[in-house]
């Protein structure tokens, strides 16, 4: 319960009609099913929400919480329970009214946006300027400036446009103090078109490697790296998401390439790679592709059974796209020969299925927009992925695999729907020498049985990421934070001494970003809890805590890090 | 139906937002990217389709109660479909607005009223029109036409004028004009003149089941003893309440009903209307939310997991009226058509609907004003639409924001073209 003084003083800070403590309201907020492991659905009601529209609303919101022993959480688009509270007490900060594309600088390939900006809506505008700016994998409504601060931000094109962590450049960033920092050119008032200087650095403190999630600070404003687009100002659409057709750009084509072995098609991923060709590149199997020509259909073909799934898959096996953009005829053919040339030199096939009815109209915006993902809701009500890290391609693929086994095991007992067990959506980045994949897995959030599965399912991937020296993206999550921590430089001590130096009395909610939680081990088979305490057992011996006293004395008083700030990151 | 039967449509709400954006692959520029008027005038997320059902699902549980405040968030919306529509891309298993109109059902139910939402409603009952005039006075808007009277006399057709065009003088012209050129086409034309009550749509849109199919009944009884075999409105909101809000309380209509921009068409296509003059008019068309996704016909209801509801069977806005008016527009010499970003099934609202023209009269004017600027983007002289409560809301807020944007009816295009002029005729 918010006291009146604080509420009064929220009020204060962004008008009366911009803040709340009406219980339904509230709960508008709290309802987040995905990614949510917990019985109710519900996460724990905010004490207030507020709706800043300005970086100096911000300010006044969060000096109001540490003056009144409240916490707070910045949310934007807001998908997932991530962006609720972890715990009482916190005023939630909705950052909608914040919804400016500030500048679209088109000679330094640039974009400034506030944190309601979402993909979809910065992309339109870029492509009427002849650029391009990377969508996450979440889809083209999730807040670019979310993901370039606060998480990872992977998606389809990170072949061509990495991932959000590499694209972000200056920032604006509230601290939890209260006070503004600017990082990069911004802070030394020279424009935004650099993350590290002229101006303070502070890229591996404010985000490291997965972000805070919301709990380290504010994001205002953040300017995002934009990239060359040689398509048309917009892809003329008929009908809505599912039913829409668009012509793919004739400076485009597509192809889906499959593989007899796992080896030849991580192979020609890295080929790609070193040649540098590709606009976007996922892996998905060939049931995911029908999925996105025949998205009507197919879920209920597969509540039927899955069989036509495996069929599909073992047809086209290893398999992933790629569509390829060029800025000529010439540099598109060239591409394509190059294409030929390493899929043939890996025993695979690239099938040119850009000229093909569904794909031809269909593929293009699902692909370059990633307007798909919600279709997988389509099958059982919900989704989650096996969250893991960003590892070499090959690793990755591996890993996938791993849990393709591991998910069967859970599908037998009733616990998931059966998606014949093969449903990975991996990208690579980096010339391809990195990926990231998550394994989907469907369920029925309302079935009992299936949300029993989740925590126990979590745990199988942490160990199985362990067991093939991956650090799990869902590192997020308490529970595998605490698990991990130890095995990884114990980053989470570093963690909470950084939050700790910038926020004195402690009024983010670092539920995502520090906290740590033991598993349910009664749900777990005692043989996995003795597997995972062997590897503790040997990874603790092989690789020592470093001492977390040692560096973060460097961070000065204007914020500016020492050489610890590469370690966090690093970690 | 009742909130408790849409308990699986508001779990299946994952938050993701869509319902506060025109579809992704549309998207064409920051500047018109959303599409709930609601969300954007008040921001909080309550204020969209998936806030109000995730306050629905407390509400059900008793997490909370239905407050002033709750019911003043239920009636801050236009019930325009857009967040139904857009959900709909994606998922097929959340019929929001059919939660919508669950909850203000209960707002009545619970007393958690509208001040001025209780007044339409008293003009209802007493002068069977929402806008509070005569019941007497309901045909004056038809004199001079010599229309047949469908009390006393057979018509073919039945126009049914709908509460604004009956009541609001200044667009009688478009409603004349709509029965002239039907006239014109040969059609056996008649009206129920001052016997013509209220459609009912919006008494049921505010939650007010019972008298709302009062209404249905009424007007289902007219059009049985007219004999008529086809009924006509230029009402986009009398359209969609004949089309989706009778079956669904059970009430059919035995003939069938066509909103005005479709005979039209089908009078241009087969030679019975001929647009003839040339306008030299630059046009842009609003689709009327209750003439597109909200008219769309009712598919019947489903009782079982939605997930398994066949695509035919889903509410999602395609079967709206959209080419009708676009193929009379485009037969009207001179006239060039060209379009905003926001059409068709992900049209933005007029402001007017679900009852905001009544109880946040501001508010709606705001959403018409932002009409009026995508409008304005085009390069349109006009905004043409086939609304009267589009066009009441368009005019005055082209007013109000100096807006040189001129409003048309499509009957009013049709007629210049089609027709000769007074001036004509008395040559």
């Amino acid at each position: 319960m918010i006291s009146e003084d604080a509420y009064s003083e929220l009020e204060q800070a962004v008008g009366p009609e911009n803040v709340t403590r009406e219980p339904a309201m509230l709960d508008s907020y709290s309802w987040q099913p995905f990614l949510n492991m917990s019985e109710s659905l519900w996460v724990i009601r905010p004490a207030a929400v507020a709706l800043p529209a300005s970086t100096e609303e911000v300010q006044e919101i969060v000096r109001a919480c540490n003056r009144n022993g409240l916490k707070f959480k910045a949310i934007s688009t807001g998908w997932g329970a991530h962006n609720g509270p972890s715990c009482e007490d916190v005023v939630l900060i909705d950052l909608r009214r914040m919804d400016r594309i500030v500048e679209i600088d088109e000679d330094n390939m640039f974009a400034v946006v506030e944190p309601y900006v979402c993909g979809g809506e910065l992309q339109a505008e870029c492509w009427k300027r002849g650029l391009n700016t990377h969508i996450v994998g979440a889809g083209p409504h999730a807040s670019p400036l979310a993901a370039a601060t606060s998480m990872h931000g992977c998606g389809n094109d990170s072949i061509s446009m990495s991932t959000s962590s590499r694209n972000v450049l200056g920032v604006e960033w509230v601290l939890p103090s209260g006070e503004v920092v600017r990082l990069g050119s911004p802070g030394s008032g020279d424009g935004w078109f650099s993350g590290d200087g002229p101006g303070p650095s502070l890229r591996g403190i404010m985000r490291g490697t997965s972000g805070a999630f919301g709990g380290f600070g504010v994001f205002t404003k953040v300017a995002l790296k934009l990239y060359h687009w040689p398509g048309p100002e917009t892809i003329e659409g008929e009908g809505m998401v599912l039913d829409s057709t668009g012509e793919l750009p004739g400076c485009m084509r597509l192809f889906n390439c499959a593989f007899p072995t796992e080896k030849d098609s991580v192979e020609a991923m890295y080929g790609i790679g070193e040649a540098e060709i590709g606009c976007i590149q996922v892996r998905m199997v060939t049931s995911e592709l029908t999925l996105l020509m025949t998205p009507h259909l197919f879920p209920k073909l597969v509540r039927k059974g899955p069989a036509i799934l495996k069929l599909l898959n073992e047809a086209m096996p290893n398999p992933f796209v790629l569509l390829l953009a060029g800025n000529s005829p010439g540099e598109l053919d060239y591409q394509v020969k190059v294409l030929h040339e390493i899929v043939r030199a890996c025993n695979g096939v690239a099938m040119d299925t850009g000229h093909v009815g569904p794909a031809r109209k269909l593929m293009g915006m699902n692909l370059l927009r990633c307007t798909v993902f919600p279709t997988v809701f389509r099958f059982g009500n919900m989704f989650a992925t096996n969250l893991d890290g960003n590892e070499a391609t090959d690793t990755q693929n591996a890993w996938a695999h791993t849990m393709e086994k591991d998910k069967a095991g859970y599908i037998r007992d009733g616990g998931l729907i059966d998606d014949g067990g093969e449903n990975p959506y991996m990208i690579t980045y980096e010339n391809n020498l990195f990926g990231h994949c998550e394994t989907v897995y469907l369920y029925d959030h309302r079935n009992p049985r299936h949300r029993d599965t989740l925590e126990p399912l979590a745990f199988d991937t942490t160990l199985a990421a362990i067991e093939q020296c991956n650090v799990p993206l869902a590192a997020f999550d308490p529970i595998t934070r605490k698990i991990m921590s130890p095995l990884a430089g114990d980053f989470n001590e570093w963690q909470k001494r950084i939050s700790a130096a910038f926020d004195d009395n402690g009024v983010s909610d670092t539920g995502l970003y520090t906290d740590e939680k033991d598993p349910d081990y009664s749900r777990i088979a005692p043989e996995k809890i003795e597997r995972l305490h062997a590897l503790q057992k040997k990874y603790r011996g092989q690789a020592p805590s470093a001492s977390p006293s040692a560096s973060i004395d460097t961070i000065d008083d204007r914020g500016n890090a020492g050489s610890s700030a590469g370690e966090v990151d690093d970690a | 139906m009742a909130l408790a039967d849409y308990r699986d449509d508001m779990m299946s709400c994952v938050r993701c937002s869509s319902c506060k954006w025109v579809p992704f692959n549309q998207m064409r520029s920051s500047r018109f990217a959303k599409n709930c008027p609601s969300i954007c005038r008040h921001n909080f997320h309550s204020y969209s389709g998936s806030g109000r059902i995730n306050m629905g699902l407390s509400l059900l549980e008793n997490r909370s109660e239905l407050t002033e405040k709750v019911s003043e968030i239920v009636y801050s919306c236009q019930m325009c479909g857009a967040c139904d529509t857009h959900c709909k891309v994606y998922r097929e298993v959340i019929d929001i607005n059919d939660v919508l109109l669950e909850l203000r059902a209960r707002c009545v139910e619970e007393g958690e009223l509208m001040v001025e939402h209780m007044v339409v409603m008293d003009a209802l009952k007493r002068d069977n029109n929402m806008l509070g005039e005569p019941k007497a006075e309901r045909g004056a808007w038809a004199e001079g036409l010599e229309l047949k009277d469908v009390n006393t006399e057979h018509a073919d057709v039945m126009f049914h004028a709908g509460c604004r065009f009956a009541y609001d003088r200044e667009l009688w012209g478009a409603a004349r004009g709509a029965v002239q050129l039907l006239q014109a086409a040969g059609l056996d034309v008649g009206i129920a003149g001052a016997e013509e009550s209220c459609c009912g749509g919006r008494a049921f849109e505010l939650g007010y089941r019972g008298e709302a199919v009062n209404f249905f009944d009424d007007m289902q009884a007219r059009v049985k003893s007219s004999g008529a075999t086809m009924l006509v409105t230029p009402c986009a909101d009398g359209y969609a309440a004949f089309k989706y809000l009778y079956p669904l309380a059970g009430v059919e209509l035995p003939v069938e009903v066509m909103h005005v921009s479709q005979v039209f068409e089908r009078m241009v296509a087969t030679g019975r209307l001929v647009p003839k003059r040339d306008l030299g008019l630059k046009v842009t068309w609003h689709d009327p939310c209750h003439l597109g996704r909200m008219g769309e016909p009712f598919l019947g209801g489903w009782a079982g997991d939605k997930r398994d509801r066949l695509r035919s069977q889903s509410r999602t806005g395609r079967r709206g009226v959209y080419d009708a008016p676009r193929e009379t527009l485009g037969a009207i010499p001179g006239v060039e058509l060209v379009e905003m970003e926001r059409i068709r099934q992900y049209s933005w609202c007029c402001g007017a609907g679900g009852g905001v023209i009544d109880a946040f009269p501001e508010y709606a004017a705001w959403t018409a004003a932002e009409r009026l600027e995508e409008a304005a983007s085009t390069g349109a002289e006009a905004l043409v639409t086939a609304c009267p409560w589009c066009e009441r809301m368009f005019a005055d807020a082209a007013r109000e924001t100096g807006s040189a944007m001129r409003v048309f009816d499509l009957s009013e295009l049709m007629l210049e073209s089609c027709l000769p002029s007074e001036k004509e005729v008395v040559e």
